[in-house]
């Protein structure tokens, strides 16, 4: 049988961050009601002329230098001519020939490395809602900056693909680029996928991918057409050049087999912008608000914080979570056990929270107080799942929850062994058992000095003590 | 009311104001009356306003005067029409950066002034609005496409007007008028509410009577724009400080091309009788050359077309503007752009996208760019050793209606001498300088290099202080 | 291609209904025809001339900062046909 390699390249439109639209003043909030974000030169008024946001350079050159591109010093717009209701000029701004950023990378692993073929800056088209009979058009989103990333055909597997998604999201993100939402349409992700017969020299003919709403959708649409693929050319038959779209319902591609006039897209260098020179100043910046990238951070956790490489990722894949994980241990100093809370109580309340992290109140302060509490046995397990139930969705700040709850731990001695003493002679049949070898009754009685403390004993002393008595 | 403002320059009447001898809305009512009275034999405007409006009380130096913009500049809550169908009832929403500077330097708009469609044309023909007339004759064409605002100036139905000027709009039809027409360097005047045709062509400009009207519009007008940033190199400047200055060192050049075959004899002697005019006044005369010269008008064609097909993608009836009846978008789009543009316009949108096309792009197109950079390269040249360029600014004086409309090709030529300035991107103005036996206005042309429109301003008073072809009126029956 | 093809082709391109008759008049191949003199030029080794411009702007023009635009509303009032606040287009799927 045939054996084959996949060859996948990725298409990424990633919505930048910035206040205002690329070539006017309008906001970029495209959730706003229809229609609300618009003016003369989005909604392609005649007269109109584009200007240019310094900002979304900054954001283009900021992404080109973390996938490692070469930045052009000059850059010029190009006319990508076609006519769609959701265009308003029928023409869209982009970049052809001189694009802000070219032969790049994204290291997925160690031993994995993609090639970035360019990236480079255009503009978004409005909004088409399709109705019985009509169609409606929103011009919000017109003229909102995008930043095209497009890959070399490097990537050798859908799940690759679904890593390099992860793994530009995650950059882009770190670096404040773009929050990559891609259900909320900030990042939209195109694939070309072929099949090569191994050992042979010649590429498949290839076949355009769109309508994947999800990283996951991306992998299964790209699972789909390899499997397609390889089984019409192993039956004899020929692959169509041609795009396909994913159907996520019926969890397969479809021909669009729209009449396909073929695309001419007359590009022409726009004659409403002069060239940008893109200054070594405005690249030496940028290059400093890069910051840290997630695969340094997660070195860096690695060797600071002594996690394991698995903690690590888990951390910073969550980039508000990690920052937060950072903050607490301004206040304590213990990575680990820092660590052991966020994982463990802190995030069980988290998600139960309808916002998620985003909604977190709690102070990182007042959370490494909640640690620092546990370990010096101020207060045990139980309080701390109880003062963070309290503490994490709503503005209540640690100290006082622990006075108004008496959640102190009851570390007393004298106390304690009173307490024992009550439960033994009240539960004398318990004890008896015990002595007769039913060492499991111990938990019983354990439990019933809990409940007279009101759970702010350490259960552990509890049973040393309730051991040792019975041991008499 | 019996006032001579007709005789009167525009500075003069703005003088007349400022000694409070008469005010703006006298001024106003004075022009909307001659407007009422000659346009339905000159078809010069499209729209007259019937009210008067001043928003400014700055004292400018054209304070409280009327001005005429030709109608594919935006002026706010008015139509903006382009001469076409494909933009009834489309009213715009914005002043253009041009209108917005004329509105502060306290002048009032009286209406706006017929073009060829979209300004694709050298006769106003090509207007759906029927074509305007010449007022030196009214079998004639007034030229194009700013023939309209020429046609209005001449007749003195406003004191002034603008234009704009992609290939020669407005210099030919004001040498066809016998008034002063002035495209300036390109990025000298913001293009922000200027409804493109060949946006790196494209250049507003004053129609005026004379030269000392034309500086101080200018000052009103010029000036970088945030809005465009193809302004962004061109300084604020005081034009009429130019006025009144000797011009006896100058050096002026005579390139030959614009000499040759195609050059009505008529003309050719009225350009003639203004060089020895300067020579007497000691300015020197060399002959240039400007090779590809020939090349201009092909290579204009080209980018011209290509940049309009792109800039005109926009009139497809879904924001504003006419729309076709269908339910279906593709042969809405079809139907409504059949109907909405004109002959002309088809067939420049056709030839654009053409020479854009797949398989076309570099013969055309990037060849075209090239041959552009050629023509800049002369030119460059050429301002190396001399001061100004001299040159006929129309081949020909006006011509009939009709005479050229069915043969695109000849009334392509008309530009022939005004389009090479358009691809360089330097200033260039028509100034009266004569008229032909049948008293038929001429113009002569000045160019100069990038941002030195002084020199032409210059020379150009020099001239109309010592002359009097401009201050001829055509007698309207 | 024949000239009356490549006009059908250019008319689809530019989204213009071309009826045969108009498709002479135009007179398109005279015109093509007179600026094939381009041909003649040599360029060899020639910048293309993109627009007037001839250096680069240092920065663009414009800072980040969202302004809200006051035309909405006159913006709307142009349009042939609306629905809620969007713009009514005909169907677009066929």
């Amino acid at each position: 049988m045939k054996e084959f390699d996949t060859v996948i390249g990725l298409e990424v439109h990633v919505q930048l961050n910035t206040e205002a639209k690329i070539f006017c003043s309008c906001p970029t909030e495209f959730e706003a009601p229809p229609n609300t974000n618009i003016c003369p030169v989005c909604c392609g008024y005649p007269g109109t002329l584009p200007v240019f946001n310094e900002g979304a350079l900054r954001l283009g050159v900021r992404a080109g230098l973390a996938l490692n591109c070469r930045i052009n010093k000059s850059i010029y717009f190009e006319r990508k001519n076609y006519f769609y209701p959701d265009l308003p000029k029928n023409y869209q701004i982009s970049q052809y020939a001189s694009p802000l950023g070219y032969q790049g990378f994204l290291q997925l692993s160690p031993e994995r490395k993609v090639g970035i073929d360019r990236v480079h800056l255009e503009e978004d088209a409005g909004k088409l809602i399709h109705k019985q009979g009509y169609s409606l058009a929103d011009f919000n989103r017109a003229g909102i900056p995008l930043l095209e990333i497009v890959s070399a055909p490097d990537i050798r597997s859908p799940q690759e693909a679904f890593d390099y998604l992860a793994c530009l999201k995650l950059i882009l993100q770190y670096i404040g680029v773009s929050t990559c939402d891609m259900e909320k349409g900030y990042l939209r992700c195109d694939a070309n996928i072929s099949l090569k017969e191994k050992e042979s020299k010649t590429f498949g003919t290839k076949v355009e991918l769109k309508n994947m709403n999800s990283f996951k959708g991306v992998r299964a649409a790209l699972e789909y057409e390899q499997t397609r693929q390889a089984g019409r050319i192993r039956a004899g038959e020929k692959i169509i050049q041609e795009t396909r779209l994913w159907d996520v319902q019926r969890l397969k591609t479809f021909s669009m087999r729209s009449k396909e006039e073929a695309h001419d897209y007359r590009y022409f260098p726009d004659p409403d912008l002069p060239d940008f020179a893109v200054s070594d100043q405005l690249i030496a910046q940028e290059k400093e608000s890069l910051g840290e990238l997630p695969s340094q951070r997660r070195k860096r956790f690695i060797e600071q914080y002594r996690l394991s490489g698995k903690e690590s990722s888990l951390l910073i894949e969550n980039k508000p979570l990690a920052d937060f994980f950072e903050q607490v241990l301004k206040f304590y100093h213990d990575s680990q056990k820092v660590h052991k809370l966020l994982f463990g109580p802190f995030l069980e309340q988290v998600n139960l929270l309808e916002g998620g992290f985003d909604s977190v109140k709690i102070s990182a302060k007042d959370l490494a107080k909640v640690v620092q509490y546990f370990q010096e046995g101020k207060i045990n397990n139980i309080a701390v799942r109880k003062i963070l139930s309290l503490a994490v969705p709503a503005e209540k700040s640690v100290d006082r929850i622990i006075k108004e709850e008496k959640l102190t731990q009851i570390s007393d001695q004298v106390g304690l062994e009173d307490i024992v003493d009550n439960v033994l002679s009240e539960n004398s049949k318990a004890a008896t058992e015990y002595k007769q070898g039913k060492t499991k009754a111990v938990q019983f009685l354990v439990g019933q000095a809990m409940k007279k403390t009101r759970g702010r004993a350490s259960p552990q002393a509890v049973r040393d003590i309730l051991e040792r008595r019975l041991k008499e | 009311m019996n006032l001579n403002l007709i005789e009167k320059s525009g500075y003069e009447i703005a003088r007349d104001i400022k000694d409070k001898k008469i005010n703006p809305e006298e001024v106003y009512s004075f022009f909307k009356e001659r407007i009422d009275k000659y346009n339905p034999r000159l078809n010069a405007f499209i729209e007259a306003y019937p009210d008067f409006s001043l928003s400014s009380s700055q004292n400018s130096s054209l304070f409280g005067l009327p001005i005429a913009i030709k109608d594919n500049i935006c002026i706010q809550g008015k139509e903006i029409t382009c001469a076409s169908k494909i933009l009834s009832s489309c009213r715009a929403v914005y002043d253009a950066t041009v209108i917005r500077k004329l509105k502060e330097a306290g002048l009032s708009l009286i209406g706006t002034t017929n073009m060829d469609e979209f300004a694709f044309g050298s006769s106003t023909e090509n207007s759906c609005y029927g074509p305007s007339k010449n007022p030196w004759d009214t079998d004639r064409v007034p030229g194009g496409s700013s023939g309209g605002s020429a046609a209005a100036v001449a007749a003195r139905l406003v004191p002034f007007a603008l234009g704009s000027d992609t290939a020669g709009s407005i210099r030919q039809p004001a040498s066809l008028c016998g008034v002063v027409g002035f495209k300036p360097t390109y990025g000298r005047v913001s293009r922000f509410g200027l409804v493109a045709f060949g946006s790196s062509l494209d250049q507003i400009g004053p129609i005026t009577g004379n030269i000392k009207d034309c500086a101080s519009l200018l000052d009103i007008i010029c000036g970088p724009d945030k809005f465009d940033s193809t302004t962004a190199q061109a300084g604020e400047q005081n034009f009429t400080e130019a006025l009144g200055q000797d011009i006896s060192s100058l050096k002026i050049g005579l390139p030959k091309e614009y000499f040759g075959e195609g050059l009505d004899p008529q003309i050719k002697e009225r350009i003639e009788a203004a060089i020895n005019f300067f020579k007497k006044e000691k300015v020197e005369f060399v002959q240039v050359s400007l090779p590809h010269t020939q090349y201009a008008l092909p290579a204009y064609y080209v980018i011209a077309c290509s940049e309009a097909s792109s800039n005109l993608q926009r009139f497809d009836g879904i924001r504003y503007g006419q729309r076709a009846q269908g339910n279906k978008l593709g042969p809405v789009y079809e139907k409504s752009r059949r109907l909405g543009f004109g002959r002309e316009t088809k067939r420049r949108i056709l030839l654009g996208t053409y020479s854009l096309s797949s398989g076309y792009y570099d013969l055309y197109y990037t060849r075209a760019l090239k041959v552009r950079r050629l023509i800049k390269n002369d030119f460059d040249r050429v301002f190396k050793e001399v001061d100004a360029i001299l040159t006929p600014s129309s081949p020909t004086p006006a011509f009939k209606i009709g005479e050229k409309i069915k043969d695109p090709l000849k009334m392509y030529l008309s530009d022939v001498y005004t389009i090479s300035s358009n691809l360089a991107g330097i200033p260039a103005a028509s100034i009266p300088c004569g008229f032909t036996k049948d008293n038929l206005p001429v113009g002569m042309q000045l160019m100069a290099k990038d941002f030195d429109e002084e020199i032409i301003i210059k020379i150009a008073d020099f001239f109309q202080s010592h002359t009097d072809f401009h201050q001829k009126i055509p007698q309207l029956k | 291609m024949i000239e009356k093809e490549i006009i059908k082709r250019i008319g689809e391109l530019a989204r213009i209904e071309i009826s045969p008759e108009e498709s002479s008049n135009l007179q398109l191949f005279k015109i093509i025809e007179y600026v094939d003199k381009l041909k003649e030029v040599d360029i060899e080794g020639v910048e293309p001339m993109r627009g007037p411009q001839q250096q680069s702007l240092k920065t663009p023009p414009r800072q980040d900062k969202a302004i809200q635009d006051s035309t909405r509303k006159d913006i709307l009032n142009n349009a042939p046909s609306l629905s809620d606040g969007f713009f009514k287009i005909p169907k677009v799927i066929e």
